[in-house]
């Protein structure tokens, strides 16, 4: 069989092709290790909400967060799932020990109907979210605040440790 | 005659669909990552209305850990002080509050429930670790592997009492 030149010219360039050699296989073991670890951490559904402002205190308690009504004390303001109700420096300057505008929106919420029956008992539970630097004046305010609003079954929200 | 020699494939995997799929998901993964794992702590908050059922008990161990500015003082509400602890390094020391605890609950092993009293000052942080050092420890019991043993795990939280001049020396 007989060639013409171009065809000799695209069978030489054929043979003497230099393969592209990448080697891949390390990289594809490191990303397939770190989606299934990723993949299987970002299954770990969050109940508590995270804000920046707010440096929770450390702790080896393990206990898992539970779906309640979630009260953020940052350094400034006083947040309720999500809406700030009130200031800590009016707070702190009160002499009072109920914070009213908490206690309001605390029982607004605890007048809402719990449909399911087994949510019936975190009627009545609240979690808190103190940064690690609030005086114990201002946690006592809050606490005594939600007693007020039939919230007694109190929880505090901390970052986990592992002892080493 | 040309012998025709059967060329030999190099074998590829065409794994660029692959690879742009891990390139996408990694990045997307570890921005939405959590690394620090949220836990509570549940608080006793001590009943009302059978304050009158458990004074009856006098024997009981009701455990308190005051915190003052510069020292934990743990005590009976009976009995009175057991030991002052003082700060060292500026910091409370929960180390030596968590050993006293277990001395304690060696003495008392049925009792399960502790308060800590704390000053309107006192931070947040230095309530939940003094929390937890009354929580639970870890000790060997002779082994030399640390088990983590249950102290007194229901706390709850309370004030300090005012200190008087006698209580203060």
């Amino acid at each position: 069989m007989m060639l013409t030149p171009l065809e000799k010219r695209a069978a030489r360039k054929e043979r003497n092709k230099q393969q592209l050699d990448l080697n891949l296989v390390s990289l594809i073991d490191i990303f397939t290790i770190l989606i299934f670890f990723l993949l299987s951490s970002a299954s770990e559904v969050e109940t508590l909400p995270s804000f920046k402002s707010v440096k929770l205190p450390e702790s080896t308690a393990d206990t898992h967060p539970r779906e309640t009504i979630v009260v953020t004390i940052s350094g400034a303001e006083i947040i309720v799932d999500g809406r700030k109700v009130a200031d800590v420096a009016d707070v702190m300057r009160a002499s009072d020990d109920v914070i009213a505008p908490l206690k309001a929106e605390l029982e607004l919420l605890s007048k809402r109907q719990v449909i399911r029956e087994k949510n019936q008992a975190s009627k009545a539970a609240i979690t808190i979210m103190g940064d690690k630097d609030i005086p114990y004046r201002l946690l006592r305010k809050v606490m005594v605040t939600s007693a007020r609003a039939n919230f007694t079954d109190v929880s505090f929200a901390v970052r986990q440790r592992f002892e080493t | 005659m040309r012998v025709r020699r059967l060329r030999k494939e190099v074998a590829a995997l065409e794994v660029t669909a692959f690879i742009n799929l891990i390139v996408v998901l990694v990045p997307f993964l570890l921005s939405t990552a959590v690394f620090t794992r949220l836990a509570v702590m549940d608080l006793t908050l001590p009943a009302q209305s059978n304050n009158k059922l458990e004074q009856l008990k006098g024997n009981d161990l009701k455990l308190e850990v005051v915190i003052r500015p510069e020292s934990l003082e743990v005590g009976d509400r009976i009995g009175g002080l057991i030991q002052r602890i003082d700060k060292k390094d500026g910091h409370h020391d929960v180390k030596a509050l968590n050993t006293l605890m277990q001395a304690v609950k060696q003495k008392f092993p049925e009792t399960r429930t502790a308060t800590v009293l704390s000053e309107p000052d006192t931070s947040y942080e230095v309530l939940v670790q003094v929390m937890d050092a009354v929580r639970a420890g870890r000790s060997s019991n002779g082994g030399p592997k640390l088990v983590r043993v249950e102290l007194f795990p229901d706390v709850s939280v309370g004030d300090a009492p005012i200190r008087t001049k006698g209580n203060a020396s």
